[in-house]
């Protein structure tokens, strides 16, 4: 009886009292955060907002293993490859998106992009340290084909600042993920993982690749 | 008690939105809507962020010079704003002006002299670009009011804060947030030019 006693209220103030607290704290907040506000769309459906901008290029897994290969070629080539690449690509990426915009026909837009992970995945694979301007022109070069595609989607007609906004920190998030993953080549162990993740990037490229041929 | 107000800080911040480029800020207006406009409004900001960024990277004297030629720009620009009518380039102009300073900071090449002009342009266009649409004269011209101390105050706390800005690492965020900033700035100009030439 009195460890029944005992037993509720270690339970009540130990594990009750602070699940409800944090529960009442906690709530609220996840309610809010879960909604999202009522915005315009475009004609294909595409949300024109910082959110519908961001989730842009995460969409499109062959833009994602490119981005983040680009992160993580950067981060096995060292300084100063490691910023040098990202800055490159978002620069590059939009030119190629005012190419898209205005309608300029650029040829095998989806080849490139296919080609860029087979070849940047390629390079973090077989460690390959080509001279920095090698390496910027190379990832400048794709970042043309990612940036065609996007921008040819683009909604005409919008005010598009907050969706750009969205789409170019998407790209640096990406980037930022594959610097960080980049990272564990400092450690043996961690530079056989990094390599091994090229390999995938590489084989995934040649999958789309396949599909797109 | 500090936890619920962390969580409801929290919330706030889940729950805000980016403002839209001229959206009306319901309910808000007058001066401090004026503010809000000129810091929220994301291509102002933008522009608010590269020029402080461009700002913070010059000597004490270039710094003051720029951020004083950017409010007596703006000032003129302001009152030029609430006595025409007529639509304007000046958000492309802006957007332009915005562009340049981002492709300096990735390139850290920021000559004293283009920076100083950079800064009068997007003064200007900053201020023509803040003319509300469909408000009386008076609450217009409270709105430009606030949108001068807004930007003259937001550009003080950028360029001061990124004097700040030191040791590698910080100098490279900078670089990329300018890369950034470019890339936004060129998609965004040349998807108006091509919406300007296929709508009118």
């Amino acid at each position: 009886m009195r460890f029944g006693m005992i037993a509720r209220v270690i339970a009540g103030t130990i594990v009750l009292r602070p699940l409800a607290t944090m529960m009442r704290t906690l709530l609220p907040l996840v309610l809010v955060a879960v909604t999202t506000p009522a915005l315009a769309h475009s004609e294909n459906g595409v949300a024109i907002d910082f959110w519908g901008g961001f989730t842009h290029p995460i969409f499109g897994p062959d833009h994602v293993i490119a981005m983040v290969a680009v992160g993580l070629w950067g981060a096995f080539l060292g300084q100063p490859a490691i910023w040098l690449l990202p800055v490159v690509f978002p620069l590059v990426m939009a030119v190629g998106g005012a190419l898209g915009v205005a309608g300029m026909p650029l040829p095998g837009v989806e080849t490139g992009i296919a080609i860029s992970a087979v070849m940047l995945g390629g390079m973090v694979a077989f460690a390959a340290k080509p001279p920095l301007w090698v390496a910027a022109v190379l990832v400048g070069a794709f970042a043309i084909f990612h940036g065609h595609a996007h921008g040819a989607e683009l909604p005409i007609g919008a005010d598009a600042v907050a969706f750009s906004m969205g789409f170019v920190v998407a790209t640096g998030m990406l980037h930022l993920g594959g610097i960080t993953f980049g990272g564990l080549s400092h450690w043996p162990a961690g530079r056989v993982a990094v390599r091994a993740a090229g390999a995938v990037i590489s084989l995934l490229g040649f999958a789309y690749l396949g599909k797109i041929l | 008690m500090t936890r619920l107000f962390c969580a409801a800080l929290v919330a706030c911040l889940f729950a805000s939105t980016p403002a839209l480029a001229h959206a009306p800020l319901m309910g808000i207006g007058g001066v401090f809507g004026g503010v809000i406009h000129a810091v929220l409004v994301p291509e102002h900001g933008l522009t608010l962020l590269a020029l402080g960024l461009v700002l913070g990277r010059q000597n004490q004297d270039a710094r003051r010079l720029g951020m004083l030629i950017f409010v007596a720009i703006l000032t003129c620009g302001l009152i030029a704003a609430a006595l025409i009518s007529e639509e304007t380039l000046a958000a492309d102009l802006l957007l332009l002006a915005t562009c340049t300073l981002g492709l300096l900071i990735a390139a850290t090449w920021m000559p004293p002299r283009l920076v100083l002009c950079l800064a009068a342009l997007a003064g200007l266009m900053f201020a023509l670009d803040s003319k509300p649409d469909g408000t009386s004269a008076t609450e217009s011209a409270r709105m430009l009011i606030g949108s001068g101390l807004g930007a003259a105050l937001a550009l003080a706390l950028a360029a001061e804060g990124a004097v700040y800005l030191r040791g590698q690492t910080m100098l490279i965020a900078a670089r990329v947030v300018g890369s950034w900033i470019a890339a936004i700035g060129i998609m965004v100009l040349s998807l108006r030019i091509v919406t300007r030439m296929t709508i009118g």
